[in-house]
């Protein structure tokens, strides 16, 4: 008998076992899964198992007219669309060599950046919800919804916008808009403090994401980190600056780094990376030209066509880089679209690395600091 | 370093090489496809520390898969595409997962959305297209609306109630 026992403690296959976490899991974010090989409580073995979100936009974009694809693209991602306008407007003007008025690139610049803090405040209630403090959802998506209100009276919709067009902004802003948002403005920084006090003073989040996951700065841009992750491990970079689109480039701000690399630093990023959203748009609103056109004149949306030539096109969105690759043969779809979404390495390649080792309970805590999103990996 | 300084560099060790500028921030080098890996790893080596994307182009008429590895560069802020063509008959590339380690999973992604056989990579298991039976379905000649009427019945020819 004792022998037997010991045999069976021998064998791995007894040892271990196998744990899907996701898609049907409280703890994931989105149709996603982690299939986890486990021994006890810590992970041996992950593996990304994508798909269950794929819906085929590269080959959609193929059969659609340049102007179509303003309504596809945005569902890319659900959290944070805008930025994917944003995108494919700017290629298809950089392929068409035209260039938006400047109060157009002024609003584009207000819209992303409320995008991003859109983006934030569901960051945050995730890592409420994930160590059990679940005040902190419920506060962040009230918050959101002042929001989407602001985006509903601007473009007509909630969650996709199809709002920034190539050559422009689909229509003037409504009178009383700009006042709506500073009051936003102001009530966003004052509860800004209270989340201070509720999530980043707290000493269960801080005890629970202190070490969590720590990346160094080195592996961080071998493996395709980029955004609030890649700076909180304290590379100065942000596409903003370096690569300038929209109106960034004449608006004034400072990019926060931190030094630790850890769930807690990248938390905190992300909070300072809130206080420069909300100064961004208050700078916006100021320095924005007061009249002008918001659009330039295009030709017959059914009928035009690109000139021949590829660009790749980035911007900082709320998880990192995110950027199409856009070929056109001079005709009147695109010819290729290939997506590089924020958070494909860090959710497929990173993980494998970083959660081994962890326990299980820290999958949902990791992937909300590192904001994972699946969409980016199924496109 | 500036662009043309780099450009200069890239010259000198190959001569043959197309490159085209897309602007002040971003050009592509186009080179002979027993150069792409070597070249890769020449970019890498002047700092081009992020592989962003890689991607395939399928140019049908020319009977040829284009392979376009996207860098970016932390130190000189530029954005730069390697090319290469390969035959589209018998797609075959070197892999360049040991310069990388996420370049697996981008050639993954290729392999499957394109058919294209990545030499060296022992991983190009099907990762998002689940029981996948037709033809790689980013390539041109695969028809969308024709594997969607084979698949989930026509829906043309349905007559209205």
């Amino acid at each position: 008998m004792n022998e037997i026992l010991t045999f069976l403690g021998m064998e791995d296959q007894y040892k271990k076992y196998e744990l899907f976490f996701g898609p049907n899991h409280p703890g994931m974010h989105g149709n996603f899964s982690y299939i986890m090989t486990v021994e006890g409580h810590n992970i041996v073995r992950i593996d990304p198992d994508p798909g269950l979100l794929h819906r085929g936009f590269e080959k959609l974009v193929e059969n659609r007219l340049w102007m179509q694809n303003i309504s596809l693209i945005p569902r890319i991602c659900v959290i944070e669309p805008d930025i994917n306008e944003a995108i494919y407007s700017i290629a298809v003007e950089k392929l068409m060599g035209i260039e938006a008025p400047e109060r157009a690139q002024y609003i584009r610049t207000i819209v992303l950046e409320m995008a991003r803090i859109s983006s934030f405040l569901m960051g945050f209630g995730g890592i409420g919800g994930s160590t059990g403090l679940y005040t902190a959802p419920y506060w962040t998506l009230a918050d959101r919804d002042y929001f989407l209100d602001l985006f509903e009276w601007l473009t007509g919709a909630r969650v996709y916008h199809m709002y920034i067009l190539p050559g422009g902004v689909r229509r003037e802003l409504p009178s009383g808009w700009l006042e709506k948002l500073n009051e936003t403005m102001d009530y966003i920084q004052k509860r800004l403090f209270e989340y201070d006090k509720l999530i980043y003073n707290n000493p269960l989040i801080v005890k629970r994401l202190k070490g969590l996951g720590k990346i160094e700065k080195d592996e961080a841009i071998k493996y395709g980190i980029t955004g609030p992750n890649l700076r909180a491990t304290g590379v100065k970079y942000d596409t903003r600056k370096a690569v300038p689109y929209a109106a960034y480039d004449k608006l004034e701000f400072e990019i926060p780094i931190q030094e630790d690399g850890d769930g807690l630093a990248r938390a905190i990023q992300r909070r300072e990376e809130f206080q420069i959203s909300i100064d961004l748009i208050r700078q916006a609103v100021k320095m924005m030209p007061k009249e002008g056109p918001v659009r330039v004149r295009m030709p017959n949306p059914l009928k035009f066509a690109v000139p021949k030539g590829d660009v790749y096109v980035k911007v900082e969105s709320a998880r990192g880089e995110h950027g199409y690759y856009i070929v056109s043969d001079g005709g009147r779809n695109p010819y290729r679209m290939a997506v590089r979404g924020g958070s494909y390495t860090a959710g497929l390649v990173y993980a494998q690395k970083a959660l081994k080792g962890m326990r299980i309970e820290d999958v949902a805590l990791w992937m909300a600091t590192m904001d994972i999103c699946p969409p980016d990996f199924d496109r | 370093m500036k662009q043309n300084e780099i450009i200069s560099k890239i010259i000198e060790r190959f001569p043959s090489a197309v490159i085209l500028i897309t602007d002040d921030k971003q050009f592509s080098i186009t080179v002979d496809e027993n150069d792409a890996v070597t070249a890769v790893a020449y970019m890498q080596m002047l700092d081009f520390k992020q592989l962003a994307i890689i991607t395939a182009v399928d140019w049908i008429e020319k009977g040829k898969f284009e392979i376009v590895y996207n860098l970016f560069s932390y130190e000189h802020l530029q954005q730069v595409f390697v090319k290469t063509l390969i035959d589209r008959k018998n797609p075959k590339i070197q892999s360049i997962s040991n310069l990388w380690e996420v370049a697996g999973m981008y050639e993954r992604d290729v392999h499957e959305f394109f058919g294209v056989e990545f030499v060296g990579n022992n991983d190009l298991r099907p990762l998002i297209l689940h029981n996948w039976q037709d033809k790689p379905p980013m390539r041109k000649d695969f028809d969308s609306e024709a594997y969607s009427n084979k698949v989930f019945g026509n829906f043309k020819k349905e007559k209205a109630l």
